[in-house]
């Protein structure tokens, strides 16, 4: 089971100079988005056939506070004019699908909010996506972002062997 | 009209919250949308709309008029010359 993480302070641009670069909308995206594209880049930059649809991947994001960073810059833009470019932000499962649309992965792509870190709850969550017949491996992040600049990361491509 | 080209580059830049870009990766002709320029879309025609009153009294009928004033920032920037108010 590969892991990744994105210390707290680091300059996401610079991260996505180095492990993308190549992805103009990332820098339209919120936090909490490009939290998790850059963390499916780590996990995933070196993988044969990149890009090629595959539907047996999912995309599994855990979070405490959401997109609550946006929310609230979306509502400070409302004092001027409400900004449609945050607004389509302002749902916590944007980030499965940036990381879906990305990576061309096909698979279940879901966002949970859990009242806290519960790793025993996320890991119960990652066997049960695993029920179907079709899913053999996930893109599995916690990434909580109460504010821009204040998150905690932690991220994992499992694959079904590493659980079953 | 490079000064105006790269006076857009920094109010897009801004409009759009594109966080940590600078004008230098904006390149003059490149298209603004699609995945081949800078990856905006009909959702951001809406923000350059409102832009372009604020900044420079240019009230456009439609969406559909922005995609073709935002080809690129050069063509943006040529309408913007030729139309502003303020």
């Amino acid at each position: 089971m590969k892991q990744a993480s994105i210390l707290c302070g680091a300059s996401l641009t610079d991260l996505y100079r180095q492990w993308a670069g190549d992805y103009p909308k990332f820098f339209k995206m919120d936090t909490l988005s490009k939290l998790g594209f850059l963390l499916a880049e780590m996990l995933v930059h070196d993988e044969p056939e990149r890009f090629t649809f595959r539907e047996d991947r999912a995309v599994l994001v855990f979070s405490r506070e959401g997109c609550v960073a946006n929310d609230r810059n979306y509502a400070r833009s409302m004092q001027d004019f409400p900004s449609p470019a945050l607004f389509v932000y302002t749902l916590p499962n944007i980030v499965s699908g940036e990381i879906s649309i990305r990576n061309k992965w096909g698979g279940e792509s879901s966002a949970f909010v859990l009242e806290s870190y519960d790793e025993a709850q996320i890991w119960e969550i990652v066997r049960q996506a695993f029920q179907d017949s079709r899913t053999k491996s996930a893109f599995v992040a916690w990434i909580d972002c109460p504010a821009d600049e204040n998150y905690v990361t932690n991220a994992w491509l499992v694959d079904k062997t590493d659980l079953f | 009209m490079e000064n105006l080209i790269d006076e857009l580059k920094l109010k897009v830049i801004d409009a759009l919250n594109l966080d940590g870009m600078t004008a230098a990766d904006i390149e003059d002709d490149a298209p603004l949308f699609g995945d081949a320029g800078l990856g905006l879309d009909s959702i951001d025609v809406l923000e350059l709309i409102v832009l372009l009153e604020k900044n420079y009294g240019i009230r456009l009928a439609s969406p559909a008029e922005g995609k073709e004033v935002f080809k690129s920032m050069a063509v943006m920037a040529a309408y913007v010359a030729g139309h502003r108010t303020k």
